[in-house]
């Protein structure tokens, strides 16, 4: 860009929007942790559903769940790499991380106080409660309509699980995790592709 | 009466940067750079008298053992970019 001095207010505004537009198609969501956990959510959700019908594990096959502690310890190394490697820090990313956080907590919250209180037929339609809030929020925020469904889809499970108060209420959270993960996230995975190749 | 545009602002690569800046919490110098097109002498030179002017913040630190400055728009800055763009907007008008 050359150090011309004198352009005129016509040409100056031209470029504050041309830059901010620079700055904002900088697409900086590649998807990855949506896959991760959705593919994680759902292979817990088949293998616990499995081995709740087909062995005699009962209470234990719920063990299955502590893979998503592994998908956790990925999570903290991939954001921790992100940060390090990244060149632009957003606004943008900086709420959807909060808006994570946030769901993080409520799920740790919410698991220990239905492990207190024992009313494991609440904690189907907290989860997908609690899945549908950032899905939607961080499709508001990115403007990604996929995002959004995915958020609508998983409260509409929600109000399904009351219906369903069998081991089959597991299978709630395939297609939960199905609109509001995997699918996203592999059209972010995309659009990430396009906008670097763009 | 217009009111006059910021010098410090008026200069096509300085208000590109602060534009960039502007956009995002903060941004490496290599980042400005590509989006700007510039070279780094002549963007090292803008984002000083950026720095001088207040308007920017820069931090200059070690990354896997190279140097990265970092460069984020301070209140003063975020102040003087909305007293620039209503100033361009008042030229408009006319």
């Amino acid at each position: 860009m050359s150090q011309t001095e004198k352009f005129s207010a016509v040409e100056s505004l031209a470029l504050i929007e041309s830059m901010i537009n620079k700055a904002q198609n900088k697409y900086s969501e590649n998807g990855t942790l949506y896959l991760l956990w959705g593919w994680v959510v759902f292979l817990c959700a088949v293998l616990h559903y499995g081995l709740l019908t087909f062995t005699q594990l009962g209470k234990s096959s719920s063990l299955v769940w502590l893979l998503t502690l592994l998908a956790m310890a990925y999570q903290l190394y991939y954001i921790a790499r992100q940060q390090k490697n990244a060149q632009v820090k957003n606004y943008t990313d900086e709420i959807i991380g909060y808006v994570w956080i946030v769901f993080g907590v409520c799920m740790g919250l919410v698991s220990f106080i239905i492990s207190q209180i024992g009313s494991w037929q609440l904690l189907y339609a907290f989860i997908l409660l609690f899945y549908g809030m950032p899905t939607f929020l961080t499709g508001a925020i990115m403007r990604f309509t996929p995002l959004k469904f995915g958020g609508i889809l998983c409260w509409a499970l929600a109000v399904c699980s009351v219906y369903v108060q069998s081991r089959e209420i597991i299978l709630l959270l395939i297609p939960a995790v199905l609109g509001a993960w995997i699918i996203p996230g592999y059209l972010l995975r995309a659009k990430f592709k396009k906008s670097i190749n763009g | 009466m217009f009111k006059e545009l910021d010098p410090i602002l008026h200069s096509q690569l300085r208000l590109a940067v602060m534009s960039l800046l502007i956009s995002v919490k903060e941004a490496e110098f290599t980042f400005i750079k590509e989006k700007t097109n510039a070279t780094a002498g002549n963007l090292s030179v803008q984002v000083q008298k950026l720095k001088d002017a207040g308007y920017i913040e820069v931090i200059k630190q070690f990354k896997d053992n190279y140097p990265q400055t970092t460069c984020k728009v301070t209140p003063e800055g975020v102040k003087a970019f909305e007293a620039y763009v209503q100033a361009l907007q008042q030229y408009l008008k006319v």
